[in-house]
């Protein structure tokens, strides 16, 4: 039971998105780039990375406590213990703990 | 950088259980998720679209808010491909399926430090899908059982691995510049403009700083070098 007409809109979704993702990629690489865009790129995953995940903590989804209250203290204890343990686990594992326990107490 | 792996594999399970659910309660048959994983391969384009699909959107403007949603992939294509510079047009061509948010924060932090071999940025992107199918489909076979994601912050495991990636890379003034900017920018775009604009106007925007801060011999974490030295950037 899959309907053939979600199949094509599935597709051309996943065209739309290949569309974003290689275009740049076969144009930029196998080229030697300014220094000047060399640095901006140095900056991207900083930056990209930051605004995934900063308004997702400050904002939330709306849904129980604000998570300003909640999400945003777990996300500097994963951040402390990212570089206190250097351990990507421990740091996102001990953010769950915090968050649900937060959640539930101010939820 | 192993661990990096480990955590963001489960990482994407559960984002994947999370959605797999969702899409059964958005209306989609077993076999509709998994083809809409396989077809559309873009983690947060399908969250976007899952409301859009219950509620019976056109066609058409499914496919313009996925493009809308991943124009993010533009900026990461473009600060990869350095590392890419022998590949072929083919195995470019291939490689692009493999941009992910995921896969982008894995090999960005792992060419900082060590020499960018291709394969990392393929074996991280495969790892990356098959998490994604496999948390998908567990999600789609419990039909959104698990009574409450938010409750046991599964949700929050999204943005905590990329900011437990972001603390180990941000080392220099510059790289807390650039990220300082970045979330002033995104806070704002998002809290006026909403939706996901705020990825690429943040991303654009704030990068720019690096043009006058981030150090010039050593070019920092996106340009590789057949010098060594480059490597070492100030992290």
């Amino acid at each position: 039971m899959i309907r053939p007409g979600l199949l094509l809109t599935f597709a051309a979704m996943g065209a739309a998105t290949y569309l974003t993702r290689a275009p740049l990629l076969l144009a930029l690489a196998r080229r030697r780039l300014p220094g000047w865009v060399e640095r901006y790129f140095a900056a991207l995953p900083i930056a990209l990375l930051t605004a995934l995940a900063l308004p997702l903590v400050v904002l939330g989804s709306g849904e129980g406590a604000p998570a300003w209250v909640t999400d945003l203290p777990a996300a500097a204890a994963v951040a402390v213990l990212a570089r206190r343990t250097g351990h990507l686990l421990v740091a996102v594992a001990g953010g769950v703990v915090l968050v649900a326990a937060l959640r539930a107490l101010l939820g | 950088m192993r661990d990096a792996l480990t955590t963001v594999v489960p990482s994407i399970v559960a984002y994947g259980v999370v959605w797999g659910g969702l899409a059964r309660q958005a209306g989609l048959s077993l076999g509709e998720l998994v083809a809409m994983c396989l077809l559309v391969t873009a983690g947060t384009a399908q969250f976007v679209a899952l409301p859009m699909l219950q509620s019976g959107a056109p066609a058409w403007l499914l496919v313009v808010t996925t493009y809308i949603v991943n124009l993010r992939h533009y900026l990461m294509a473009a600060s990869l491909a350095p590392y890419f510079v022998h590949l072929s047009r083919g195995r470019l061509a291939l490689l692009a399926h493999g941009i992910t948010d995921e896969s982008y924060a894995l090999t960005t932090a792992r060419f900082a430090r060590q020499p960018a071999h291709p394969a990392y940025f393929a074996g991280s992107a495969a790892a990356t899908y098959v998490a994604w199918y496999l948390g998908a489909a567990a999600g789609g076979v419990l039909g959104g059982r698990i009574p409450d994601p938010h409750r046991y912050g599964l949700d929050f495991v999204f943005p905590a691995v990329f900011i437990a990636i972001l603390a180990r890379t941000i080392q220099a003034p510059w790289q807390w510049a650039v990220a300082g900017a970045a979330a002033l920018v995104a806070l704002a775009v998002k809290g006026t403009v909403g939706g996901t604009w705020h990825i690429a106007v943040a991303g654009l925007g704030a990068s720019a700083l690096g043009i006058w801060l981030a150090p010039r011999a050593a070019r920092g974490s996106a340009a590789p070098t057949p010098d060594p030295r480059g490597r070492t950037a100030p992290r």
